[in-house]
């Protein structure tokens, strides 16, 4: 069976310049449509209306971080049962760990390749998709 | 030896004394016998003179004719004439008895007597025929008759001496009788002396023979006692030196020989007090007066000093009064009460707590330290169990585990929160050691504590320093690494020929720098032994695929293929997760960069001894012999060129090797020039019962 293509990101990163540069190569490189902020409560006024299909959260963020935000989000309907990928520069084995047992798909570590990513978010939004699939077919 | 030399002369002499008494009662015996046979031969001699004298006695009866009797007359005469020889002989007998001469010169005088007496009596025999020849000639009878009447004259006169003759002989007879009885009186009283003396002699010998039976038995009981007592003197522990009433030494045992390094014979007669050093003289004084026991130093040949303990003892031997001292090296002992007094002191002054218990656990002792950090005191600890110290924070399970590793390897270390006596939650570190007696047997439990708030306070800073240098430097490198990785994939627009090239070199740079971060950060956590390690079991193939996903773009990049051999389903291993990732990444992108364009990258997995071996396979130029032992090294590269080709740190792959190691693998290489490198690590082959134990713990 044909899946559907991820379209709809959730984008939360509080420095400008890697929001920026994400959102180009997500919507360059990936033709995804990006809706990007910079902290929870820009999210939490996005989130209803976008209807994202996938939550590309920063973790470390001033006052709310990406871990924190995940749980405002999943308290709306809209963002429930969206998944989610964490983006962070903090590789500490046990934080990794952590965010892995929040639920979320996947971690990206910073520095990563902008030219590569929209291909690896993809990748990991299928497999989750595929997992789903074969859990419920 | 001496002694038992001397015990055997004294046998010798004893059995002397007796042979001589042996000796002297044979020769009184044989003294005895020939009395004995003196006097039968004076017997025999006097039975003799007696039947020689018969004849005498009847010649001198009254009725012979006057031939008759002057025969006799003249036989009278040389028998007068012979009896003054008898006389005399006799005479010399009495000499000879008075003067005591030897037995032998009297029974010569007797033999003379006897062969006269035999000559005289041949001489009668003549005269008788004489007679004969007379009475037939008749002439000259006057003369004869006259002769006769003369004769008769003569032979009263002869009648006489005759009878003064055998007054004498009758005399002599009866002090020769006489005589005899007193040999016979002193042959029997020699007899009786002999059985007497016989008696004696063998009462004598037994009661010799037990005497000297009992003596040796003594004797023997005295040399073994006497041997115990030297053998127990010599050999205890303890120095045992008699001083005589000068202060001189007497005697030395061995012990104290060898404690104050010289020979009995060397010191004996010395003043004690050379034995003792002169700053202890004074002391020494006081303690002669009486029972005392007291620490000295003692001064030894050499003139080295020990410390010995003296213990003096006034005794009286064979009414000479002695000073014994009993003297003890305690050099060990203070040695000993030094390490006790250094240890006492660590106890007392440490900054770490320190917690003793007894063997079931039961607190006996805590010092200064440990009451600082929890609030107890001594007296509040003592006869308590160290559980008024949890704080509830470790499971049932951390103190059976704890209490587990003490009774089976005596020890137990590590990390847990204890609360303070006002309540206070604190990490501490602990080490607990249990003390065992000669016989194994576990007598005390000793814990060295010390509060570890600031350490983790201190860890927690290093912690975050880490965490912030590695964020705070990946946030910008991500935007400009991301910017110029866009700007190079012609996102904002197709760049010129040169400024794509200038925005590639920028872009790997930026590339590289991220990569050395990345390793400085955790080079610095493996050495801080901080890099942490969720271990979890993980499918080989799995974690292989998703390495070689994640290194396709990069791979591309060269013009080389990465491929993941045929692996095995059921290999699995208990890993990190990221860290193994970050070992294929390594592996992986070292055999990209080294591999020709067109070139293809194997990874593949077989089972080996136990692990299952992990393998990155190129086509490259291979590892030069030079640099094969510099491989794992920390910014060790083959040459300059590699830096510049690949971009690489150096780091790369002894962080894989402390990764590796610390997963209990093992990594290494296999490279043959220009043909086929393999860097490979091994995992212990993960069995299916530990790996079930792992996910229902997890």
């Amino acid at each position: 069976m044909k899946q559907a293509a991820l379209s709809r990101i959730l984008y939360v990163e509080d420095d400008p310049d890697i929001r920026e540069l994400v959102t180009m190569s997500l919507q360059a490189l990936g033709r995804f449509q990006v809706a990007a902020c910079d902290s929870c409560a820009a999210a939490l006024e996005l989130v209803d209306e976008f209807s994202p299909e996938l939550l590309l959260l920063d973790v470390m963020m001033p006052d709310i971080d990406g871990p924190a935000t995940l749980k405002v989000l999943r308290e709306r309907v809209s963002a429930a049962a969206v998944p989610a990928i964490f983006i962070t520069a903090k590789v500490d084995a046990g934080d990794m760990a952590r965010y892995r047992e929040m639920g979320v798909l996947d971690v990206i570590v910073k520095p990563f390749d902008p030219m590569t990513l929209s291909g690896q978010i993809q990748h990991i939004w299928q497999r989750d998709r595929s997992v789903a699939n074969d859990h419920s077919g | 030896m001496k002694k038992q030399k001397r015990h055997n002369l004294v046998y010798v002499a004893a059995w002397l004394l007796i042979l001589a008494f042996f000796a002297w009662t044979a020769n009184l015996l044989l003294n005895v016998q020939s009395d004995w046979a003196q006097s039968n031969e004076v017997t025999r001699i006097d039975r003799d003179v007696h039947g020689l004298l018969a004849p005498w006695r009847n010649l001198n009866r009254p009725g012979n004719d006057v031939l008759e009797n002057y025969e006799v007359e003249r036989q009278t005469r040389a028998f007068k004439r012979y009896l003054g020889e008898y006389a005399a002989a006799r005479t010399a007998l009495e000499a000879h008895r008075t003067a005591e001469v030897p037995m032998t010169e009297f029974y010569v005088g007797m033999d003379e007597i006897a062969a006269t007496v035999e000559t005289l009596a041949s001489r009668v025999l003549q005269l008788a025929g004489a007679r004969e020849g007379l009475r037939l000639s008749g002439a000259g009878l006057d003369s004869i008759r006259q002769a006769e009447t003369e004769a008769a004259t003569t032979m009263a006169r002869m009648d006489q001496g005759f009878q003064v003759g055998m007054d004498l002989i009758v005399s002599m007879d009866e002090r020769l009788d006489a005589r005899l009885l007193e040999l016979v009186a002193s042959r029997r009283a020699s007899i009786r002396s002999l059985y007497l003396i016989l008696l004696v002699a063998l009462l004598s010998s037994a009661l010799s023979l037990v005497l000297l039976r009992r003596i040796a038995t003594q004797g023997e009981a005295l040399r073994s006692g006497a041997e115990r007592i030297n053998a127990i003197v010599n050999n205890v522990v303890d120095g045992i030196i008699s001083v005589d009433e000068d202060g001189n030494i007497e005697s030395f045992n061995r012990t104290a020989e060898q404690m104050f390094g010289c020979e009995d014979r060397q010191i004996v007669g010395h003043p004690f007090i050379d034995l003792i050093d002169p700053e202890s003289l004074e002391q020494y004084k006081e303690i002669t007066l009486g029972h005392d026991e007291s620490e000295y130093l003692g001064r030894r040949l050499d003139t080295s000093e020990f410390p010995m303990e003296l213990a003096a003892t006034r005794i009286e031997v064979d009414g000479r009064p002695l000073l014994v001292y009993i003297v003890r090296d305690i050099t060990e002992r203070k040695h000993a009460e030094e390490r006790l007094r250094l240890a006492a002191s660590v106890f007392e002054n440490t900054t770490e707590g320190i917690l003793i218990t007894d063997e079931n656990g039961t607190i006996q002792s805590i010092n200064p330290a440990f009451t600082a950090m929890t609030g107890f005191t001594a007296e509040e600890a003592t006869g308590e169990n160290p559980r008024i110290l949890h704080s509830g924070e470790q499971s049932a399970d951390f103190y059976k585990d704890m209490w587990e590793s003490i009774t089976t390897s005596g020890h137990w270390q590590g990390e847990l929160n204890n609360r303070r006596k006002n309540g206070e939650i604190y990490p501490q570190w602990l080490n607990i050691n249990a003390i065992k007696d000669a016989r194994g047997r576990v007598t005390n439990y000793v814990g060295v504590t010390f509060d570890i708030t600031e350490l983790k306070a201190s860890e927690r800073l290093k912690d975050e320093f880490i965490a912030t240098v590695s964020h705070e430097l990946r946030t910008p490198l991500t935007s400009i690494h991301g910017s110029l990785r866009l700007l190079g994939g012609g996102v904002a627009g197709e760049l010129s020929a040169e400024s794509a090239k200038l925005v590639k070199i920028a872009a790997n740079n930026s590339q590289r720098l991220v990569r050395l971060i990345d390793d400085i950060l955790s080079i610095a956590k493996i050495e801080a032994e901080k890099m942490k390690f969720l271990l979890q079991p993980l499918a080989i193939d799995d974690v292989i695929g998703r390495a070689i996903e994640a290194n396709q773009d990069f791979a591309q990049q060269y013009d080389v293929r990465l491929q993941a051999h045929a692996g095995i389903r059921e290999a699995r291993v208990l890993a990190d997760n990221d860290r193994l990732m970050q070992v294929l990444t390594n592996l992986l992108s070292n055999a990209v960069k080294h591999s020709p364009a067109g070139g293809e990258v194997q990874v593949g997995v077989q089972r080996q001894n136990g692990y299952w071996r992990i393998s990155v396979v190129d086509n490259g130029p291979g590892i030069p012999d030079s640099f094969r032992d510099k491989v794992f090294s920390r910014f060790a590269q083959a040459d300059g060129t590699d830096r510049r080709k690949g971009g690489g740190t150096g780091l790369g792959l002894s962080i894989c090797k402390a990764i590796i190691d610390r997963l209990g693998g093992r990594i290494g290489f296999e490279s043959e020039a220009g043909v086929r490198t393999s860097f490979y690590f091994d995992l212990p082959v993960m069995q299916r019962q530990a790996m079930a134990d792992v996910v229902v713990s997890g």
